[in-house]
C-alpha cells in the first residue's frame, strides 16, 4: 500500500535516501487527510534544516500543515513546480509530489525513520 | 504533519454509518460535539454540485425544539427578536436569542404549526446553551418593562423534539440545489417548487421503502400519494388524512446554501437513514450528491450567510445589525430579552461585515480568520471572519470600518503568522484596526449577499 523503499515518519513525511541525499514529501495518507492542496510554501535552497525542523507548508481548505523535516541537513532543491501546481502533492504523492532534496549530515537520523511496516503498523493505531 | 483532532467524546448523528460507508476516516471530524463528514468526494466537487445541480446535508446534528400552549406565542416574542406574531401556520422566519445585555446567543428559525405550537431550529454548538437559557426564563416570573404585566411562562411545554422515543421527533435533512424541487417530486409525486421562501408544508407520504407491501391504502398498486398537512397557511382537517401508512414529512423552503431553490427535510430520526436513501437513489439521475462540511461552509460564505461564532457573537461580538440582519429585529415589539441594549447597539456600531473577493485558490496562499484587512493606504480596517476558495476566486466575510463597505473598493489582506518560521521572520501573529501594514495581496468589496 505504501512504496516499500521510503522511511516515514509519524507525521507523515516520507524521504527516499540515496547516498547521501534524501528527497522528501508527503505521504497518502496525509494528502487525502488534507484535501485539495491550494498552496505550499517551499524552503529556501540552502536553508539549514533539524529533524522536526518545520520544511514546507501545505494548505487546503481543511488546514495549513506544517511539513517537518525527517533528517538533519541542508536543502539542496526544491520542487518549484508546486508553485504554481500544488496539485501535484494529492495526484502523485511519491514522485510529481516531491517537496525538496536535502544533503543530509547525520546518517544517524535515518535510523529514528519508521520502514513500510512500521508505518503501516503505526497507521492501524490512528 | 497533520495534528488530527480527538474525537472520543463526540457524538455520531443517524447518519454516521451512510457517512462512514462513503468518505474516508481522515475525512470525518468532531464538530459541534458531532462526528460529521469534511467532504465525500471533495469540497469542490460538492459545492459545484449544489449550484448546478443539488447537494444533500446532514444537518441531523441541530437542534429541535417544540414550544407547545397557550402562551408560547408570547414566550416566543419575549425570547426572540423578530415578531413571531407574524407567523400563519406554515411560515418559518429567522431570527436570533440574545441575553438580557443584547449579546446573541443564537441565531434560529422559527416554524409556526398554530399560534400555540411552533418548532425552533437552532445552531448544533449551541444546543445546550440555549435549552439552558430556555429554562432559564421559562423558569423566572419576569417584568419586562415597567408597563407590562409580570409573564408567566408556565403554560408552555419545551420538548427536545429530537429525542427518537416521542413520536413527533424530528431531524433536519437538507437537500440544496436547481435541481431539488425535482428529485422531491420523484420521491413524493408532488410538486413543492411553488413554496415561497420560508414557508413549509406537512405531507404524510407512502413510506420510504422501494417496495411497500401493498395494504389497504393501496389502490390496485397504486402508492399513496401525498397529503398536504399544511396547505395555504389553513391546517388540513385530522380526520382528511386517511393514509394508515406513511411517514409524516416536514418540508421547508429554506436552507443555508443560498441556493434560489432548496429544502429542509424534517423526519422522526427513524426514518431519517431510509430519506437520505431514497433521495440520493431518486436523484442519482439529476446527479445529486452527499455534501459535507466543507461544501456547506464555502457555499454559505458565498451566499453571505453569517456563521455564529463568525459572523454573529464571536470574537468581534458581533451584532444584527454589523451582520446586515436588522430587519430581524422588531424594535417595535413591546418588549423581548436584551431590547434596551439592542437599541443602543442599533446606531453605535463603527464596524460591519462586508463580503470580499480576492484572486486565485491555487498557488496562492489561503485567507484565513483573524487575517487583517487593509484600505489602500495599507492601514488595518477590519478582520476576515471567515474565508473559502470558490473557482478561482477566495471569498470571504470580514468585519470591517464601515465606511470602507462599498462595493468595488480595493482592499488588501495582510496574513498572520500560520508558523513558527513565519514569527521569526517578523510576522504578526495578530493585527488591530489603525495598524500600518503591507498588503500581501489585493482584492475589492462585493455586495453584501450573493444573488444566485
Amino acid at each position: 500500500m505504501f512504496p516499500e523503499n521510503l522511511y516515514y515518519t509519524k507525521d507523515h513525511e516520507w524521504a527516499e535516501i540515496s547516498g547521501n541525499i534524501a528527497a522528501v514529501g508527503i505521504t497518502d495518507y496525509a494528502q487525502i487527510a488534507l484535501g485539495e492542496i491550494t498552496f505550499v510554501e517551499l524552503p529556501a535552497v540552502n536553508k539549514q534544516v533539524g529533524v522536526h525542523d518545520i520544511l514546507a507548508t501545505a494548505e487546503s481548505s481543511k488546514a495549513a500543515s506544517d511539513i517537518y523535516s525527517p533528517l538533519t541537513g541542508q536543502v539542496t532543491e526544491v520542487n518549484n513546480e508546486l508553485s504554481s501546481k500544488p496539485e501535484l502533492i494529492n495526484q502523485d504523492c511519491y514522485k510529481a509530489g516531491w517537496i525538496c532534496k536535502i544533503k543530509i549530515s547525520n546518517p544517524a537520523d535515518k535510523d529514528k525513520l519508521m520502514t513500510v511496516k512500521e508505518y503501516e503498523k503505526y497507521l492501524g493505531t490512528l | 504533519m497533520i495534528q488530527f483532532l480527538t474525537m472520543a467524546d463526540a457524538k455520531k448523528t443517524v447518519l454516521f454509518e451512510k457517512h462512514s460507508a462513503l468518505t474516508g476516516k481522515s475525512q470525518i471530524v468532531s464538530f459541534a460535539g458531532w462526528l460529521m463528514p469534511l467532504w465525500f468526494k471533495s469540497q469542490a466537487r460538492e459545492h459545484e454540485a449544489v449550484r448546478k445541480t443539488a447537494g444533500l446535508f446532514d444537518c441531523t446534528h441541530m437542534a429541535v425544539l417544540g414550544i407547545r400552549g397557550k402562551t408560547a406565542q408570547d414566550f416566543l416574542n419575549i425570547l426572540t427578536t423578530n415578531d413571531v406574531s407574524l407567523l400563519k401556520p406554515g411560515k418559518a422566519q429567522y431570527s436570533y436569542i440574545l441575553n438580557f445585555e443584547g449579546d446573541i446567543i443564537d441565531d434560529v428559525i422559527i416554524y409556526c404549526f398554530a399560534d400555540d405550537n411552533y418548532m425552533m431550529v437552532a445552531n448544533a454548538a449551541n444546543e445546550q446553551k440555549v435549552k439552558d437559557w430556555i429554562n432559564e426564563i421559562s423558569n423566572l416570573k419576569f417584568e419586562i418593562s415597567k408597563d407590562s404585566s409580570p409573564h408567566s411562562t408556565k403554560q408552555i411545554e419545551i420538548k427536545d423534539l429530537k429525542n427518537p422515543s416521542l413520536p413527533d421527533a424530528r431531524v433536519d435533512i437538507a437537500i440544496q440545489g436547481p435541481v431539488s424541487a425535482e428529485c422531491l417530486k420523484n420521491i413524493f409525486g408532488a410538486d413543492f417548487g411553488g413554496i415561497k421562501p420560508f414557508t413549509f408544508m406537512q405531507a404524510k407520504t407512502r413510506d420510504f421503502d422501494p417496495a411497500p407491501a401493498p395494504h389497504s391504502c393501496h389502490n390496485s398498486g397504486l402508492a399513496c400519494m401525498p397529503i398536504p398537512i399544511l396547505k395555504n397557511d389553513k391546517q388540513i382537517p385530522a380526520e382528511r388524512i386517511q393514509s394508515k401508512c406513511g411517514v409524516d414529512v416536514i418540508i421547508s423552503r429554506t436552507g443555508y446554501t443560498g441556493a434560489k431553490i432548496g429544502f429542509e427535510l424534517f423526519v422522526h430520526p427513524s426514518k431519517a437513514v431510509q430519506l437520505w436513501d431514497v433521495i440520493l437513489e431518486k436523484g442519482k439521475n439529476l446527479n445529486v450528491i452527499p455534501c459535507g462540511l466543507a461544501s456547506r461552509d464555502s457555499l454559505r460564505i458565498e451566499a453571505g450567510l453569517p456563521l455564529y461564532g463568525h459572523e454573529l457573537a464571536g470574537e468581534f461580538n458581533i451584532s444584527p445589525f454589523q451582520a446586515g440582519y436588522g430587519w430581524a429585529v422588531k424594535l417595535q415589539k413591546p418588549d423581548f430579552i436584551g431590547k434596551k441594549a439592542l437599541i443602543k447597539k442599533a446606531v453605535d456600531f463603527k464596524t460591519e461585515v462586508a463580503r470580499l473577493e480576492f484572486d486565485g485558490v491555487k498557488g496562492i496562499r489561503p485567507i484565513r480568520q483573524f487575517d487583517g484587512i487593509l484600505n489602500k493606504n495599507g492601514v488595518c480596517i477590519g478582520h476576515i471572519l471567515s474565508c473559502a476558495g470558490v473557482g478561482d476566486k477566495q471569498i470571504m466575510l470580514s468585519l470591517i470600518e464601515k465606511q470602507y463597505n462599498i462595493v468595488d473598493n480595493s482592499v488588501g489582506v495582510y496574513y498572520l503568522a500560520r508558523n513558527q518560521s513565519h514569527i521569526q521572520q517578523g510576522r504578526r501573529e495578530k493585527v488591530n484596526i489603525g495598524d500600518s501594514l503591507t498588503a500581501d495581496l489585493a482584492g475589492k468589496v462585493i455586495e453584501r449577499f450573493e444573488k444566485f
